[in-house]
């Protein structure tokens, strides 16, 4: 950057249009880059940071009002104020534009918490007393250990419901399967103990829901919230930075653990990380075999005339595909028409419901391999053609015939051009999205790809991928595109992802090059 | 130095067929429609040196090439006529290439180590041989590489990539890697052209070590050097061979006018 700024500054003083041009045009880029990326990062970083709360009231058509809220952006010029704000009659939070003289007062108070329940949404709210079986009305400082309790009841109820609920239900719906009779007593004993562990948890639902905190709104009115919805109390303006840190670092940690809430505003995005992670390693698996044994072909065993000449020129050209069509053409190709087949072939048994015959994570893969398949052929080319004719002839000279030639010393040293290519491709697939909604992509999936359950890697099912995710973001609503929320946190996770990615392979790149070009 | 070198060696005429470890029989080559090579006929003796001179583009390097069939890597290479090498002619469709080139080594202008460490640089050509027993491995390089006069040097360091050698050292190692499969002949491409005049005397004396194994065909553009390492010297002029004697004949009273023209350095 100084350097850039140094040579500008001399070109002027030479008085060189072109290379102060150029020299502008280069530093224009850079400053754009850095823009988008101060963007995304303060709009996404900030999407962690606990904002401080305010008691802010106002006057709206004659009537005075009091609330909970953040102030989330004042525009100056237009003296218009948004809140966040929760309210009795509102209390999930919602947004309120403001005029600046609206305003009668605001100000920061101390016992003010900001509530997260465990379906995402928020409160706030100033948290009074607890309700426990035991006492009608516990001190706070009780909060942990009740949480304790709680925690209790919920993995026996999780217990309860995963080891011996579905386990019936598993063989209610072999019976079902099999056609056996409403009446027959071995379903009927199973019906019978479905019944008692239902209600066994039922029980323990109504003791659970016993725990409960009443919290206070700022008109001084109340709500009861149970203990097991809420996921986490931050009394925001009372901590000290580390403890601000403490929570941002939380924050981050939900953020990459956890599944969407609230129609993908809240929550987590793990899904989707770990989607876009296995679509790419998917891919990658893919395209470097068939992309370089494609270059390798062409490169060392096609005759030298106009049919490779076309085929050169198609490759180029496949690179400059819209990616819409390549996931036009994997939606008729590989999902109907393959896939289609492949149910008739081997899943007959499942029909209609389709197995193969659907987008899922595979297709999508196999479809992004197809997008970014040209670009690993022509560096494979390029590395292959880079390696030294000296090299070839010893080889062959030493009574290697073309293939152990090919294996042993070309594509070594031209390795590091073939990362090159799956680099750009890495990078390439994390980013497209319009492809990827046609072949198996989703806003919202039950499952993840890979689970506990057999065959382990399921690849007919559908993912979640940050892209579609902020994609999605940016359609909910005004307020998520200006302010800090969850598209930009999406977006910045993505940049990181793929810096990640582009870095392992460079690095990776870096040294094979050691090892084979310099030696 | 002159002394390493005088032997004595017969006349051209009075070697007997059976003592010629090359057999050429009026062979032709071209490439595309260049006739490179015209009807050459020579034979080359036995664990003798014999150089091959001449000017840039004369065909001698091709020649060179026919040995071990390496022209065949290039499009549109044909050629007629033979080449006889054990006994068998190796222009034939169905000689097996890679095992004629395990049997005729060869050393190019520029040395072309492989990225990789000095020992599998040697043993590539005997691991494609399908030795895989480390004992044998080991045994081969030690022997090539003494052979190759470079054992003293890196020993201590076998496993170092070879691109860490000096330009001498690399070129040993590649005939260190050539004789690492006990060729019955070795082929030099102007092997000290890239070298230092110090380096080059070293490759020299490696040379008349050499001949004692294997025959040996140099090309060189020096013609110094072909007066001293050479037995026999065949001079080639646009793709013909205008004279072939042993050497002091050669280089002392060539026959004909091209040769003493070309030796004496009034033109090339």
């Amino acid at each position: 950057m100084v350097n850039l700024i140094r040579g500008l500054f001399t070109a002027v003083q030479r008085q060189s249009l072109v290379i102060s041009l150029s020299a502008f045009f280069t530093s224009l880029l850079l400053i754009g880059l850095v823009y988008i990326f101060i963007l995304i990062a303060s709009r996404g970083g900030a999407y962690f940071w606990p904002d401080p709360l305010y008691l802010v009231k106002y006057q709206h058509s004659n009537q005075s009002y009091s609330v909970f809220a953040q102030i989330h952006e004042q525009n100056e010029e237009e003296k218009i104020v948004q809140l966040r704000y929760s309210h009795a009659n509102n209390p999930y939070g919602s947004f309120l534009m403001l005029e600046e003289q609206s305003i009668v007062s605001q100000q920061q108070v101390l016992d003010v918490a900001e509530i997260k329940l465990n379906d995402g949404r928020m409160i706030f709210a100033a948290p009074d007393f607890l309700i426990t079986p035991q006492h009608a009305r516990a001190a706070l400082d009780e909060y942990s250990q009740v949480v304790g309790e709680v925690e209790t009841i919920s993995s026996e109820i999780e217990r309860l419901q995963q080891d011996t609920l579905a386990v019936i239900h598993q063989s209610l719906v072999e019976l079902n399967r099999k056609g056996v009779e409403a009446d027959a007593p071995a379903r009927e004993k199973l019906q019978q103990r479905f019944r008692a562990v239902l209600s066994e948890i039922r029980e323990l639902e109504t003791l659970r829901d016993n725990y409960q905190l009443s919290i206070r709104f700022a008109d001084s009115r109340t709500l009861t919230l149970t203990v097991a919805q809420i996921a986490q109390i931050n009394l925001v303006n009372q901590l000290s930075l580390t403890e601000k840190w403490q929570v941002v670092a939380r924050n981050v940690w939900g953020f990459l653990s956890q599944s969407p809430k609230q129609a993908n505003t809240a929550g987590g995005v793990f899904p989707a990380l770990f989607g876009t992670v296995l679509m790419v390693f998917l891919m990658t698996i893919i395209v470097t075999p068939f992309g370089v044994l494609a270059a390798i072909y062409l490169s060392e065993y096609a005759p030298d005339n106009s049919f490779t000449t076309v085929i050169r020129i198609s490759v180029s050209n496949m690179a400059g595909v819209p990616s819409i069509v390549y996931g036009v053409f994997g939606l008729g190709f590989f999902v109907y028409t393959l896939g289609g087949n492949i149910d008739t072939l081997l899943f007959s048994d499942h029909l209609p419901a389709p197995t193969m015959g659907a987008p899922g994570v595979f297709w999508a893969a196999l479809t992004m391999a197809i997008l970014t398949l040209p670009v690993v052929i022509v560096a494979t080319e390029e590395g292959l053609a880079r390696v030294p004719k000296g090299l070839r002839s010893g080889s062959f000279a030493l009574g290697a015939t073309k293939a152990e030639t090919i294996r042993k010393i070309i594509l070594p040293i031209a390795s590091p051009g073939i990362m090159t290519g799956v680099i750009l491709a890495i990078a390439r697939a994390a980013g497209e999205v319009a492809p990827l909604m046609l072949v198996g992509a989703v806003k919202f999936a039950p499952n993840l790809p890979i689970d506990g359950e057999f065959p382990y890697l399921h690849l007919d099912r559908q993912f979640m991928h940050l892209g579609v995710l902020i994609y999605d973001g940016a359609f909910h609503s005004q307020t998520d595109a200006k302010s800090a929320s969850m598209m930009f946190a999406s977006c910045l996770l993505l940049l990181v992802v793929v810096f990640v990615l582009n870095v392992t392979a460079v690095i990776l790149r870096t040294r094979l090059r050691k090892r084979y070009l310099q030696g | 130095m002159l002394k390493l070198f005088q032997h004595n060696t017969p006349k051209i005429h009075e070697l007997e067929k059976a003592s010629s470890a090359i057999d050429v029989r009026e062979l032709n080559l071209w490439f595309g429609d260049k006739h490179v090579l015209h009807d050459i006929s020579m034979r080359i003796p036995k664990n003798k040196v014999t150089a091959l001179i001449g000017q840039s583009g004369c065909g001698k390097s091709t020649l060179l090439g026919c040995f071990n069939r390496l022209n065949d890597l290039y499009n549109g290479c044909k050629y007629k006529g033979e080449i006889v090498i054990g006994g068998k002619n190796i222009n034939h469709a169905k000689v097996n290439v890679a095992r004629l080139r395990t049997r005729v080594g060869m050393v190019f202008q520029q040395p072309n180590p492989f990225p990789m460490s000095i020992y599998d640089n040697v043993c590539y050509g005997l691991k494609l041989q399908g030795v895989n027993i480390r004992r044998h491995l080991d045994d081969a390089v030690e022997s090539a590489l003494k052979e190759a006069a470079l054992w003293e040097e890196v020993k201590d360091r076998l496993f170092e990539s070879a691109h860490l050698l000096s330009g001498g050292q690399q070129q040993r190692l590649i005939i260190a890697r050539a004789l690492a499969l006990k060729p019955d002949i070795l082929l030099l491409d102007e092997p000290t052209s890239a070298l230092d005049p110090l380096t080059t005397l070293f490759i020299e004396e490696l040379m008349a070590e050499l001949k004692q194994r294997c025959t040996i065909v140099i090309v060189t553009h020096n013609m110094q050097q072909a007066a001293r390492v050479s037995d026999y010297t065949a001079f080639f002029h646009q793709g013909r061979l205008i004279e072939y004697a042993d050497s002091d004949t050669l280089f002392t009273m060539p026959e004909k006018k091209q040769t003493e023209d070309y030796i004496t350095g009034r033109y090339g």
